[in-house]
């Protein structure tokens, strides 16, 4: 090998090629079996001078790995395909208003669950509820005073907690733009 | 641009000799690691060519957020890991993240697993290798610290001495080559 054959692999060691030195440096590893030696025995000089121990000097794993990454795909042909594949993306928009509406159904679909009874002479109207038939229990709901109840606790605490956690969604694009959620509670 | 990106962009267009070189440059330094977990020599170069390999694989993926080195030791650790796993062996308590890479061998929960003799011959090789600089003469001597143990770069290192960057290559290399001698008489090569 010659003198500037030797700087170039030394170089390389110091990550000082780019361009055509670069070009030349990977074409002489590719033909010199020495030049592969020297190159690790420089790169060897500079690990121990750093500090990185003492590792086998003449070990050449090159020859085992490019058999054994014969057979793989060469990266230019996937990134080939990748450019030419086609995907379809939905817009972003379209998800966020497809969560606004399923948000806004699941509680629509709480709110309205149960039956009310009314006393026969009231005045107020008694309006006609959709009724979502489930596999869990009717909830008792009476009317106290001016507001709605739920007459089990738990299920009354839990329904508010509910809407109260979720009145964010009431104000979602597109979506119950119109809607105020309220608490049943003072202060929340 | 760091010469480990090019490769590594050589690499993702396909050029497989790229990925020989980055071999060429960090095997060494993986089968130690490596060597770390492993202990078996023979059983180190099987991992480590199982490391490469799947560094190979996932580098159309690298990004350049860390160095290729780091990026790669970290593969090297979770192969290694993985295949004392496998063996139904333990690995070492100790996680050493990636992120100190380079202060890997200061670790003392890892020095035990270095024999007394590799331990002694890799002090005496930094010693002799230290010895040797010192016989150099002083530009040389000079130039390959800058280089080594300051990092500057060739055009800082020019800066400095002021001298054009090929006679920085050139002293470079001639400190290199002497210490590759004194590193031949030690091990015994070349006898």
């Amino acid at each position: 090998m010659t003198v500037n054959q030797n700087e170039l692999l030394s170089a390389l060691v110091d990550g000082e090629l780019q361009g055509e030195e670069l070009d030349d440096a990977l074409q002489l590893l590719d033909t010199d079996e020495q030049a592969r030696l020297q190159l690790q025995r420089f790169q060897h000089a500079s690990d121990v001078l750093h500090g990185h121990g003492f590792g086998p000097r003449n070990v050449d794993l090159t020859t085992r790995i490019s058999t054994a990454l014969e057979n793989e795909t060469d990266f230019s042909e996937i990134v080939e395909n990748k450019e030419t594949a086609q995907v379809l993306a939905f817009p972003k928009q379209f998800w966020k208003q497809a969560v606004s509406l399923a948000v806004a159904a699941s509680i629509g679909a709480l709110a309205v669950v149960g039956v009310m009874n009314q006393p026969q002479n009231q005045l107020v109207p008694n309006p006609q509820l959709a009724v979502v038939e489930s596999e869990t229990a009717p909830m008792n709901v009476a009317r106290t005073g001016e507001r709605w109840t739920v007459q089990e606790q738990e299920v009354e605490e839990r329904l508010n907690s509910y809407l109260v956690d979720h009145h964010e969604y009431a104000g979602a694009s597109g979506v119950f733009s119109y809607a105020r959620v309220v608490s049943y509670d003072v202060g929340r | 641009m760091n010469v480990d990106l090019e490769l590594v962009q050589r690499v993702q267009a396909g050029d497989k000799k790229a990925f020989d070189v980055l071999i060429l440059k960090y095997q060494q330094r993986i089968v130690h690691v490596i060597t770390g977990f492993v202990h078996d020599p023979v059983e180190a170069l099987d991992v480590a060519q199982e490391a490469f390999i799947k560094a190979y694989r996932a580098i159309p993926n690298f990004r350049g957020d860390s160095a290729f080195y780091t990026w790669l030791y970290r593969i090297a650790i979770n192969t290694s890991k993985n295949h004392l796993t496998s063996r139904a062996r333990r690995p070492p308590a100790v996680d050493v993240d990636a992120m100190d890479a380079t202060n890997f061998y200061d670790a003392p929960e890892l020095k035990e697993f270095e024999t007394p003799e590799s331990s002694l011959m890799s002090d005496e090789l930094q010693q002799t290798i230290h010895q040797a600089i010192q016989g150099l003469p002083e530009d040389t001597a000079t130039a390959i610290k800058l280089r080594e143990l300051e990092g500057m770069s060739y055009e800082e290192i020019a800066e400095v001495m002021e001298c054009p960057i090929g006679t920085v290559r050139s002293r470079i290399f001639r400190a290199r080559d002497a210490i590759d001698k004194q590193i031949q008489e030690i091990m015994g090569e070349g006898e």
